[in-house]
């Protein structure tokens, strides 16, 4: 999984979970679009689907201080590191 | 007004001018001394013995609680007769959804507390710093509000347990507007409550409440006893959103449950005021 291809995922899942289209990658997204922990729960189901597989707590956990979509590749490039490639 | 909301009826026409406020005042510590002394008594135990008891603890303190609260009003309703309560009985059926209803007294939470056994709710983060009373709700699982600090492993837990709660025919209540209305009117609504619907899939039920900050307004101390007045809970829609459906938006969502309110409560304005 490339960088660019996690990136159109998640700005997929943005436009189409949160409504919000094409945001900042380095925007703020709860002070732009008020994106708080019920959307990071939402968003963490999604992730899971992404990797194929189910986030421990510690790794939800890691998520709850992330705010920015470039903060969330990052999150999810680690979590697909640590994981055997399907 | 003397101390009424806007939109209460003044009526003690009946009573010596003196005697209103004592017998406010009166009502006022009884139900003071049931939430004390009552609790203490009648009550106590029982939590302790949830608390230790294995098995589904929160939803034993859930109940509990419903019965606190249920023995509070049945203490209103003899204390002070003037004061009519009509509850929608279409409420009872209302389970597994999201319960969103307009808030005008401190007197709401506990109402509906009352109406659903089976309950959780959105507290505010000072609340649960309260000695004792902060540990109750904890033991009762309800929701912090705040995602930050020491309370926002507990919020991520009761989050991810909610889509099983509410499956289970649990209720989860919620007053979007965040605050108590001061004209009656219906303000903005916080979307959190509608994204946990969506998160969870769950149906939506749509109450409104009136008259009840004629009997416990806003900034003062004392209960309006002696007001005739009708407090009115009516369930005015109940729902499933086409959360699937590619033209599903949280802001359309938001915006039929504004409306529902607003004319719910416009509705019941006919019934204010001595019965």
């Amino acid at each position: 999984m490339t960088r660019d291809h996690i990136r159109d995922a998640l700005l997929k899942i943005f436009s189409e979970r949160f409504e919000i289209e094409r945001p900042g990658l380095d925007e703020d997204l709860r002070d732009a679009y008020e994106f708080d922990s019920i959307d990071a729960i939402e968003l963490l189901r999604e992730i899971e689907l992404l990797l194929g597989s189910a986030l421990t707590r510690e790794e939800k956990k890691a998520a709850m201080e992330i705010r920015t979509i470039n903060q969330i590749v990052d999150y999810v490039m680690t979590l697909a590191a640590s994981r055997p490639a399907n | 007004m003397n101390g009424a909301a806007p939109n209460c009826l003044e009526d003690r026409r009946t009573l010596p001018r003196w005697l209103a406020p004592v017998l406010d005042l009166a009502a006022t510590l009884i139900l003071w001394l049931y939430f004390t002394v009552g609790f203490v008594i009648c009550f106590a135990p029982f939590y302790l013995l949830a608390a230790f008891r294995p098995g589904n603890r929160t939803s034993s303190f859930q109940r509990l609680n419903h019965l606190f609260y249920r023995g509070f009003f049945g203490l209103c309703r003899v204390i002070m007769p003037r004061q009519q309560w009509r509850i929608d009985p279409a409420l009872k059926a209302v389970a597994g959804s999201v319960v969103v209803c307009n808030h005008l007294s401190y007197i709401d939470p506990l109402l509906l507390i009352s109406i659903f056994p089976r309950h959780t709710t959105i507290v505010k983060n000072r609340l649960l710093s309260i000695p004792i009373f902060g540990w109750m709700l904890r033991l009762s699982g309800y929701l912090p509000a705040a995602s930050q600090g020491p309370e926002a492993e507990r919020m991520l837990q009761r989050l991810e347990d909610m889509p099983g709660f509410l499956a289970a025919g649990g209720n989860l209540i919620v007053f979007p507007e965040g605050t108590r209305s001061r004209d009656g009117a219906v303000g903005a609504l916080n979307p959190g409550a509608f994204k946990i619907a969506r998160l969870c899939r769950a149906p939506v039920a749509v109450a409104v409440i009136a008259n009840s900050q004629c009997l416990f307004t806003p900034g003062r101390f004392r209960f309006n006893a002696c007001r005739a007045n009708t407090i009115t809970v009516t369930l005015v829609e109940a729902f499933v959103p086409a959360y699937d459906d590619p033209d599903f938006s949280l802001k359309g969502l938001l915006e039929r449950v504004r409306t529902c309110l607003t004319q719910g409560a416009q509705r019941l304005e006919g019934v204010k005021g001595t019965p």
